[in-house]
């Protein structure tokens, strides 16, 4: 088994879990409902438990550090998510559809490595199977409620939508040694996820109401697999560390 | 209608209008961009109805009330009713009830049911043999 | 102070000469006199209904301001543990709002109009969070401290006579058990941590103590009294009762960890009560009426949630449905 391809990979899916996480976690206290806030709360809680417990296995199968030390002592340019989990909150329409196309796409990410080589992130997937099914449950019913709703909430999701595509599409960017974890059957690559993502959300977009953009190959927005990242994400990492650097020797 | 744009698109206007910005000690607040001073009275009139929620913990057992949920459809009521009344403990199922569908009798009925406490007939520990059956096999050996 | 049962003279005077079938009212109080509750069904004086709405309200309002000084340091949070317990401690806040809400839904006013009224600042919530969460320290004080002081407040209102309030305050005490183990826990960290640590922990317990005092409402002394309210166990216990009980259960736990509050007259004397330094009153006054460093800012984060929600709101109501109120 390459350690650096299953290094590469686990890396990317507990970065975009953490920075995904840690987004959906700013929506604590300020929800459009009650009810609502639960739920993103929930399941922002949910993604950074995901995000944990990569780390861990990262830490104790592949011998990285620590997750607190990797998730908080770790420069910018190390990080591997995708930048679509990196943009701001923005409104409630953004956060939505980053939330319905992000974890559709961790879904089946998950369920293709539910037979992975790997047997670390194969019982991962079984455990978290139900946490994830709820995450796509809940975008679903949202996004067809609001495409549904009213002609502002219409426009809303179909705006957003077509904002976040060309951010969303860069999730399947492929890292160096993907033919690594492809032929040592860890993973069955960004390509066969991708197409099988498509598949899905445009089912649900379209029985929605709503139109999937199409966007061009060059507009897609890359770079985040190979430590590129939008204006955000050092922001983030500083605001998410400043405690931590306060006193980087300090248990808290 | 609102912009659709995302949010950070529209921030220009404000320094040109010299509103002053709240300042805040929460990095999320600031990132919010709201003005401080004056601002319009709020209406709000967006109601959603309510559901009743029943709670199973385990299978087997009875489902119990726990509470309400505010959504505007079942599948909706579902996915708040597991985050508001299932985030902790175990939870087999939930279900959920529109409140205008559970009818109840009123308070003043309770009478109806103050005295079936008083029907031992209805009741097994109304019903004591002991005493017949020894005095009976006392006769027995006389 | 949560549950505000503070009233004005007016207020008092008022509830003394509202007229209420006598009948009627007798049983109403000779039902909460055996112990049994009130359920939303039930025939209620006007002033009962309308006393416990403002109480419950004002304590649902509580919970969701509640969740901004802390929220504050979510996205900061300083490692994995700290950070998912902080999320699900806010998270509960909301809980709790959402639970309380419906507990005064029950009595005829919608949790819209409460929205509304505490936006438009006619509902009033717990002072103590018009006070900022200035670091890291101030979220383990509060979790613990500010907490601690919710808890006391709410056990004895669990024992109230009206039945959804006392349900959701049940509920609301099994979780707070919770928030109280992982303020505790924070707080022995920072106090057993490095100087630095002890330090942001000292300074935050100095600038939060007089807030905790002042929790309670003012001393028993300068309140007006409602027999009213006591009798139709609306209020169960006294603001400087419910200070005692505080200071006993809490201060001996920041003093074991060596940290000490800026108070050299807080001390138990030899009736078992605790004394302390005159909190300033007036400072009370004036945050609770307004003039408090973060009132402006909750009300106004508040609102942007509101209005930047709205739009999903209307998308989902549905117009044909008609509102009932929620039963239990």
């Amino acid at each position: 088994m390459n350690n650096n391809a299953l290094k590469d990979l686990l890396y990317k899916m507990a970065d975009d879990a953490l920075i995904i996480g840690h987004r959906n976690s700013e929506w604590t206290g300020i929800g459009p409902m009650l009810e609502e806030d639960l739920a993103f709360s929930s399941m922002a809680q949910d993604k950074i438990g995901h995000a944990q417990a990569l780390y861990q296995i990262l830490h104790e199968i592949l011998g990285e550090p620590e997750p607190d030390q990797v998730a908080f002592l770790r420069e910018e340019k190390f990080f591997k998510c995708c930048q679509f989990v990196e943009l701001p909150i923005g409104e409630y329409d953004f956060s939505l559809i980053r939330q319905f196309l992000f974890d559709h796409a961790e879904a089946i990410r998950y369920e293709m490595l539910a037979g992975s080589s790997f047997q670390p992130l194969a019982q991962l997937a079984k455990k978290i199977k139900g946490e994830i099914k709820y995450h796509t449950m809940h975008a679903d019913t949202f996004l067809k409620q609001l495409a549904n709703g009213n002609d502002e909430s219409h426009a809303r999701m179909q705006s957003a939508l077509n904002y976040a595509m060309p951010y969303a599409l860069g999730i399947f960017e492929k890292g160096e040694l993907e033919n690594e974890l492809i032929s040592q059957e860890v993973f069955a690559g960004e390509d066969a996820l991708k197409a099988k993502w498509l598949e899905k959300v445009t089912s649900i977009v379209e029985s929605a109401g709503l139109k999937m953009p199409v966007v061009a190959d060059n507009k897609i927005i890359y770079g985040g697999r190979k430590g590129f990242h939008s204006e955000y994400l050092k922001p983030l990492l500083d605001e998410m560390c400043e405690v931590v650097r306060t006193d980087p020797e300090a248990e808290w | 209608m609102k912009n659709t744009l995302p949010h950070w698109h529209n921030l220009p206007f404000l320094e040109d209008l010299k509103i002053s910005i709240m300042n805040s000690l929460d990095p999320r607040v600031k990132r919010l961009h709201l003005k401080s001073g004056e601002t319009e009275p709020v209406h709000t009139n967006t109601h959603l109805v309510t559901w009743e929620v029943f709670h199973q913990d385990k299978r087997g057992k009875q489902h119990v009330h726990v509470g309400v949920v505010h959504a505007s459809s079942p599948e909706m009521a579902l996915i708040m009713a597991k985050e508001a009344f299932g985030r902790r403990g175990k939870t087999a199922n939930l279900w959920v009830v529109k409140t205008s569908d559970v009818f109840t009798f009123q308070s003043e009925d309770e009478d109806m049911f103050e005295t079936t406490p008083e029907k031992t007939f209805r009741d097994p520990a109304f019903y004591k043999v002991r005493d017949r059956i020894e005095k009976f096999q006392k006769q027995q050996l006389q | 102070m949560y549950g505000n049962t503070n009233i004005t003279e007016e207020e008092a005077k008022r509830m003394n000469s509202v007229e209420e079938d006598p009948i009627k009212l007798a049983a109403f109080e000779e039902r909460i006199a055996r112990g049994e509750k009130i359920e939303p069904g039930d025939w209620m004086p006007k002033e009962y209904r309308k006393q416990l709405i403002r109480m419950i309200e004002q304590h649902a309002h509580s919970e969701i301001v509640g969740a901004l000084p802390e929220g504050t340091w979510i996205t900061r949070a300083p490692n994995f543990r700290r950070k998912l317990a902080l999320i699900a401690k806010v998270q509960d806040e909301i809980g709790h709002g959402q639970l309380l809400y419906s507990a005064a839904e029950t009595l005829g006013k919608t949790r819209e109009q409460m929205l509304e009224d505490l936006l438009n600042g006619k509902s009033k919530y717990s002072n103590i969070f018009n006070y900022p969460a200035e670091t890291w320290a101030d979220v383990a004080v509060i979790g613990f401290l500010v907490d601690g002081a919710a808890i006391v407040n709410q056990v004895i209102n669990s024992k109230g006579s009206y039945g959804p309030y006392c349900r959701a305050l049940e509920r609301i005490c099994y979780e707070e058990s919770f928030h109280l183990k992982q303020g505790h826990d924070n707080v022995v960290y920072l106090a057993t941590g490095t100087k630095r640590q002890r330090a942001m922990l000292q300074d935050a317990i100095n600038r939060w103590y007089r807030p905790l005092l002042h929790f309670f409402g003012p001393p028993d002394r300068t309140s007006q009294h409602s027999e009213k309210l006591m009798k139709w166990k609306v209020k169960l216990a006294s603001n400087d009762d419910m200070r005692n009980q505080f200071l006993d259960q809490y201060v001996p736990k920041i003093w074991e960890l060596g940290i000490t509050f800026p108070d050299p007259n807080l001390k138990k004397n030899d009736e078992n009560i605790w004394e302390f330094s005159d909190p300033d009153w007036e400072e009370f006054k004036r945050v609770i009426n307004g003039d408090g460093p973060c009132n402006a800012e909750r009300l106004a984060v508040r609102k942007y949630a509101e209005e930047a929600g709205r739009w999903v709101r209307n998308a989902l109501m549905s117009k044909n449905e008609k509102y009932v109120t929620p039963l239990a």
